[in-house]
């Protein structure tokens, strides 16, 4: 079975600092894994290197058997909504049609096919009615699904989503989550970074406990219990 | 005789081709908040300026140089972590002003010229003045056409539009040089300094009539010409300074969209964009 995500003994970080160090995690498509440590313990980096935005300093990283950076092609990534300008006068369905730019290139005009791509994954996250209003003018829970439905427009084989229930509503929680397990269905592998313990048990296949390096990585049975936690969080981890 | 030769008309046409080149590049640089890290770009022109005419090259390249080494060196510091940009701005900025300036002093004779240099001077715009600011507006158009999906994409969300693979980098820099030379450009009808008010405001007034790209870019480049138009014919009519005629028109503009956008919320018309 080919894998979609393959480190070995990997350390990441910038200008030769590590940020990340002992990564071993393997992804298969169809898999949710879900990335877990307290605020800046490497999470996001971890996500960004799955893209070759960050540097690998030792180990093998691979992406779909390859360097990561050539392999973003078929990955997507969903940013935190409040990394990105609220402000800016962009309507819902021109956002989601960001997913296609790669596909359309430049300059061409959208066709047919990328419409209609724009409007399945609007659809899929429930915001078909949302399409025409201004992005900025969603709550932070809508925001957050036109950005799955953005990423999904774009037909991703691995989907990278940095912290999706941030400021998340309910409703949206629970729209995100049933999108989420379609398109694992579907064999699209997840990597999902959150600080929320009860929502990666639920949701995960696999479980990557980091804070500075990775202290466990496996099912969730074994990587969220006491033991591992502590390693992560510290001995004063509250379980 | 010929069209050209009046000066009025040549004024009338230059006032036109810089309000829309100045709306036009306002929409990026008031949708990137680069209003700041412009009106730099203004005051390290000036010296770029001063230094081109004392060793009797085209001004609009010593602009352009001392523009790009601003332009670059700004880039290169929003590049790197901990660096406090709008402080490296701000002193640029000062460092500019205080380099043209000393410029100026070493020359005797030159006072005239600096307020040219300064405000502008569009009774004086030659007919090459003319040509190279419409090559300069079909250049912009050009590159802010081809480059609308990246740079739409920047703008929104950059993490978004690395993780797809578009370069920032590359892109920051066609930006802050198409800026550069918009700047340059504007020298001629409203000097270094008053640029920065064409090119913000028509932008930032036509940014509180719509949420809409393609309709703010619109009204960007009418505000942008009707500045120019208007506080020319306010110049001739009262005989007052044009570059200064045509900024204090901009900002007007700005001023009216403004309590109109504040009006209609009062109303209850229409939500004002945040």
């Amino acid at each position: 079975m080919s894998t979609a995500v393959e480190y070995r003994g990997v350390s990441l970080g910038y200008q030769g600092k590590p940020a990340l160090t002992d990564v071993d995690v393997t992804l298969h498509p169809g898999q949710r894994l879900a990335l877990v440590g307290p605020n800046g313990a490497g999470k996001s980096t971890l996500i960004k290197s799955m893209l070759g935005l960050v540097d690998v300093l030792h180990g093998d990283a691979a992406v779909f058997g390859s360097d990561p950076k050539s392999a973003r092609g078929r990955a997507g990534y969903v940013p935190q909504t409040d990394s990105l300008d609220a402000d800016f006068p962009i309507s819902v369905r021109r956002v989601v049609m960001m997913g296609r730019y790669r596909r359309i290139g430049w300059w061409r005009p959208a066709r047919a096919e990328d419409r209609r791509a724009v409007a399945d994954a609007l659809d899929r996250v429930g915001l078909t009615d949302k399409a025409g209003h201004r992005f900025g003018t969603l709550s932070g829970g809508q925001q957050q699904r036109v950005l799955l439905a953005r990423a999904i427009a774009a037909e991703p084989r691995l989907l990278l989503l940095d912290e999706p229930f941030n400021g998340v509503d309910v409703l949206s929680q629970e729209a995100i989550v049933r999108v989420l397990r379609e398109l694992s269905a579907e064999g699209t592998a997840l990597v999902i970074s959150t600080h929320d313990l009860t929502m990666a048990g639920e949701l995960a296949d696999l479980v990557c406990l980091v804070n500075g390096r990775q202290w466990a990585a496996g099912p969730p049975d074994e990587t969220l219990t006491a033991g591992p936690l502590r390693k992560a969080y510290g001995e004063r981890a509250v379980l | 005789m010929n069209w050209w030769d009046d000066a009025l008309h040549r004024a009338t046409a230059e006032v036109v081709l810089a309000g829309a080149l100045g709306g036009l590049i306002g929409v990026q640089v008031v949708l990137r908040r680069l209003s700041f890290f412009t009106m730099a770009l203004t005051h390290a022109t000036f010296p770029g300026v001063v230094a081109a005419s004392i060793i009797g090259v085209n001004i609009m390249l010593g602009g352009v140089v001392a523009g790009a080494v601003v332009a670059l060196g700004v880039a290169a510091l929003t590049r790197r972590r901990g660096q406090d940009a709008a402080a490296a701005t701000g002193v640029l900025l000062s460092a500019g002003f205080a380099l043209g300036a000393a410029l100026v002093a070493t020359q005797s004779g030159f006072s005239r010229d600096l307020s040219s240099f300064l405000v502008g001077s569009i009774l004086t715009v030659s007919p090459q003045d003319l040509l190279t600011t419409a090559l300069v507006l079909a250049v912009v158009a050009l590159v802010l056409l081809a480059g609308a999906r990246p740079l739409t994409q920047i703008a929104f969300d950059r993490a978004g539009a690395q993780a797809s693979g578009v370069s920032l980098g590359a892109w920051d820099i066609v930006l802050l040089l198409t800026i550069e030379v918009v700047v340059v450009t504007l020298v001629p009808a409203v000097g270094t300094i008053l640029a920065l008010s064409l090119i913000v405001a028509p932008a930032a007034a036509a940014r509180l009539w719509s949420d809409r790209l393609a309709v703010i870019t619109a009204l960007a480049v009418l505000f942008g010409i009707g500045s120019g138009v208007a506080g020319l014919w306010v110049s001739t009519q009262w005989n007052v300074a044009a570059g200064a005629s045509i900024s204090l028109t901009a900002t007007g503009i700005l001023l009216v969209s403004w309590m109109g956008t504040r009006l209609r919320m009062r109303a209850g018309l229409k939500r004002v964009p945040a």
